[in-house]
């Protein structure tokens, strides 16, 4: 029987949530968490370890969670790796891609993973592994190991595998000829396309163009001894009561607060509310994350000409592209009315 | 975060994961050291987290001033 | 202009002692045909074989394929090339279907040459495979280019060519079995009907990126180099207005044939006056500096816009630098409010990872993909061979090597090959055969 390994993080195992999130990789023997029911789903192999580690150990330390891991399976046997799903967990997703590439790399076994389209590390790893499309949260855990387990065992077979399209998961920019089975002809497609974009019907392309979704980048700023900066923080922090109700994940409001002759955030006045990493720094020293300390002085020294009276402040975490651009559209209408010339912004 | 400098403002982004803020599109990019604390570690002394929180708002804010071709991720000493 | 090509469904090509067509049966007298080819003092070695769909034969290095055809109004099939210049594109040309002469090195492959297998896995990839060939394999004096990689291949192309004339020329007093009439008014004396139809121009960029003469396709025997884009009647390229060059990577290649058959002008002409009203051509070309290539897009497009073309049809033969000129066209043609299609290959690498075209843009929203000419192949070895089979890993050919690491050459001790696509003989078929298109995996 073929044997599988499955890495997930630390609260898929069971051991806490941001508090643990500084868990170091481990490797056990049989199965934690989502290792049971993918061992059940897996018909042509069984998971027989399982790699657990905190996200922010490996955010923080990536190379050396890797190497760690990479040593761990060194001396096991297994003829495949999957990852995940990770969900919406931009973290957690980029753990699951950094590890899957690693060891796929390293011992050129076939790996899988999970994740929500909008996960980050969707577009950061898609070229280099196959990551299936799961459900933003883990109310989808049991149909997206399916779609992983299912994957897997067609691998194991050596069956022949579709296109991503049929398998279902991300386009990796891995792009190949295939003969059609209907036989048409470029020369009946391309009439077949012409009609329809004449007459504003939908067609897809056979070459889509990839979104390269660059910025223009930004003027430099001149004189910043002149210029208006402000804050903007993704990492949650707002006055202890929290009065706009920001949510800890998934935000769709955001705030701003006056910070007029303040020199620093004092602990207890400001928090966190950010739902997806350890608040006890933050709590702590909000300055930590939200840098009102140093702008302040760099304000006195004349670096900067004026720091901005408000911080703008918003939750990155599930926070979906869609409403993380509204609500920075939103922001930029104080900037551009206020006069601020340029902005710092934290994230976490 | 794309955004703001759509609308042309010119912002420079402080974040850990910085491959991600690259795949975002971020332009001027300065890491920080962790994801709870970006800013100043508490496991060491108030005097070097301020040094240390200090120096790299200042790379950022030098950033700002800097002309740039592609997305860019500026140096940090401490 | 009216053009009628009369078809000759050829069954068989057999030799014999009379070249004539009967029945089907193309005979060739074979001393007559090489004592024809011959008069040409350049070409010092010559012979002609016959290839046909099913036999273990692979074809290597193949420099242009020709449908054999006669000009029965008169004058030669390539005015300009093979004979006096004269319009072409009116009047009855005959045709023998189901069969192309191939133009065959006898040692000594270019660059763009390519390889076409008439039976098993290999068959595939080419359109060539489905024809009876005559294959006209010659050595020449043209010593100048023997071991370059780079080769006009004039002598032997030209042979090919006269070659093709002269067995076109047995069915100059028969009549044809079926007549393909291509008609269309000038534009602006259409009815009304016609003009209420959103109107198409087709759009061809054929390979003109060699600056010094002789190696690029030729415009009624001009060099495509030298061109800047014009407009043409659909009915001169399929009556023997263009022919191919000798330098692009054989998969991406229009040969002669493809030319002459051009699927995507006979397609669009069948739906001319039904779903569309199709202008004509705008015969582009495919240009090594940048300024050239936004100069030829600034013609392509006024040109179409001031023909009043609501949409077009862009093929580009080649990849890589010439991406750059298929995408310049394509937003040159969208901003001018001209709705495009394209039709291209890709080139992802054999990992099909690399980026499709070399120039992106998001106005190329509707492109048809005919096929990569990275992939990877491996052939068994075949029976017979025509031509020289070493030429594919000796002779630099774009998809072939003599020597790789982890793959080693591409012809191998057993006659068995690795190559890739890019030589596969105008397999991309990008005219518009090609029933291949790209997935992503």
């Amino acid at each position: 029987m073929k044997k599988a390994i499955l890495y997930i993080n630390q609260f898929f195992a069971g051991l806490g949530g941001e508090a643990k999130a500084d868990y170091a990789p481990e490797i056990k023997n049989g199965l934690v968490g989502p290792a049971m029911e993918l061992d059940k789903i897996l018909q042509n192999a069984e998971v027989t370890h399982t790699v657990i580690c905190g996200d922010n150990f490996m955010g923080s330390n990536t190379e050396k969670a890797v190497e760690r891991i990479l040593e761990f399976l060194e001396d096991k046997e297994f003829d495949i790796f999957f990852a995940g799903p990770a969900f919406q967990a931009g973290r957690y997703g980029s753990a699951c891609g950094n590890i899957c590439k690693a060891v796929k790399e390293k011992f050129g076994v076939p790996v899988v993973t999970a994740m929500h389209e909008e996960n980050p590390g969707v577009d950061m790893f898609k070229k280099d592994i196959v990551i299936f499309k799961s459900g933003k949260s883990a109310a989808s855990m049991r149909k997206d190991l399916n779609k992983m387990a299912q994957f897997g065992d067609k691998v194991l077979a050596g069956e022949k595998l579709g296109t991503a399209e049929e398998e279902g998961y991300f386009i990796r920019g891995i792009r190949h000829q295939v003969w059609l089975e209907d036989e048409v002809p470029a020369s009946d497609r391309v009439v077949d396309m012409l009609l329809k974009k004449i007459r504003g019907e939908e067609f897809i392309s056979e070459l889509p163009i990839p979104e390269l979704d660059r910025v223009p980048i930004a003027e430099k700023i001149e004189e910043l001894s002149k210029a208006t900066i402000a804050l903007v923080t993704s990492g949650g922090i707002v006055p202890v009561e929290n009065p706009d109700r920001i949510q800890s994940a998934s935000a769709t409001r955001w705030g701003r607060y006056n910070i007029k002759g303040m020199d620093r955030l004092e602990s207890g006045v400001y928090k966190t509310i950010h739902a997806g990493y350890d608040p006890a720094a933050a709590d702590a020293d909000p300055n930590v994350c939200l840098p009102l300390d140093a702008m302040r002085a760099y304000e006195n020294e004349g670096k900067i000409g004026k720091l901005h009276d408000y911080f703008y402040t918003t939750v990155g975490t599930g926070t979906t592209q869609a409403e993380a651009a509204r609500m920075a559209n939103e922001m930029v209408e104080y900037f551009k009315n206020e006069g601020v010339d340029a902005i710092v912004l934290t994230s976490t | 975060m794309k955004e703001i400098e759509r609308a042309g403002i010119t912002i420079v982004q402080m974040a850990n994961l910085i491959p991600v803020a690259k795949t975002v599109g971020a332009n001027r990019m300065v890491p920080t050291i962790s994801i709870p604390y970006p800013l100043g570690d508490p496991s060491t002394s108030k005097e070097e987290q301020w040094k240390l929180r200090y120096h790299r708002v200042g790379v950022a804010l030098d950033a700002l001033t800097t002309d740039i071709k592609e997305q860019t991720v500026f140096r940090v000493k401490i | 202009m009216k053009l009628e090509i009369g078809n000759f469904h050829v069954k068989d090509v057999v030799f014999g002692n009379e070249t004539k067509y009967e029945n089907g049966i193309v005979t060739i007298n074979k001393q007559e045909a090489i004592d024809y080819v011959k008069e040409d003092e350049h070409i010092t070695d010559v012979d002609i074989f016959i290839a046909k769909p099913g036999e273990k034969i692979r074809i290597v290095p193949v420099k242009e394929a020709i449908e054999p055809r006669c000009r029965v109004s008169g004058g030669s099939v390539f005015p300009g090339v093979t004979g006096d210049l004269q319009q072409v594109g009116n009047g009855r040309t005959n045709a023998l279907k189901n069969t192309s002469v191939l133009a065959v090195g006898k040692h000594w492959g270019s660059f763009g040459d390519g390889l076409i297998d008439m039976s098993g896995e290999g068959a595939k990839y080419t359109y060539n495979s489905q024809l009876i060939n005559i294959c006209l394999v010659a050595d020449t004096d043209e010593e100048f280019e023997r071991y370059e990689q780079q080769k006009k291949n004039h002598a032997i192309r030209w042979a090919a060519m006269r070659l093709s004339e002269y067995i076109g020329n047995c069915t100059k007093e028969l009549k044809p079995e079926e007549i393909e009439t291509y008609e269309m008014e000038p534009i602006t004396k259409r009815s009304p009907e016609v003009n209420a139809l959103p109107s198409v121009v087709v759009v061809l960029q054929p390979q003109s990126q060699m600056e010094e003469l002789g190696y690029n396709d030729l415009n009624y025997g001009w060099d495509t180099n030298r061109m800047l884009p014009t407009f043409m009647h659909p009915n001169e390229v399929l009556d023997g207005a263009m022919i191919s060059g000798s330098f692009m990577p054989c998969s991406s290649k229009w040969s002669t044939y493809d030319f002459q058959n051009f699927p995507l002008i006979t397609r669009l002409y069948k739906e001319h006056g039904k779903t569309i009203n199709f202008l004509g051509v705008i015969m582009s070309n495919l240009n090594v500096a940048l300024e050239q290539k936004e100069r030829a897009a600034l013609f392509v497009a006024q040109m179409a816009k001031s023909l009043g073309a609501d949409s077009a049809v862009l093929a580009e033969e080649g990849y890589g630098n010439p991406d750059a000129d298929f995408i310049a066209c394509f937003v040159a043609l969208e901003d001018a409010g001209v709705k495009t299609i394209g039709c291209t290959n890709e080139c992802t690498g054999r990992d099909g990872n690399s980026q499709p075209l070399v120039t992106l843009d998001k106005k190329a929203d509707a492109i048809v993909s005919t096929g990569n000419v990275s992939e990877l192949i491996e052939l068994p070895p075949m029976e017979k061979v025509i031509g020289e089979l070493q030429s594919l890993a000796r002779d630099g050919l774009s998809g072939g090597w003599a020597g790789d690491e982890i793959l080693g050459p591409s012809v191998r001790e057993d006659g068995s090959i690795i190559m890739e696509n890019n030589s596969m003989f105008a397999g991309d078929q990008i005219a518009g055969w090609s029933t291949k298109t790209m997935k992503e995996f």
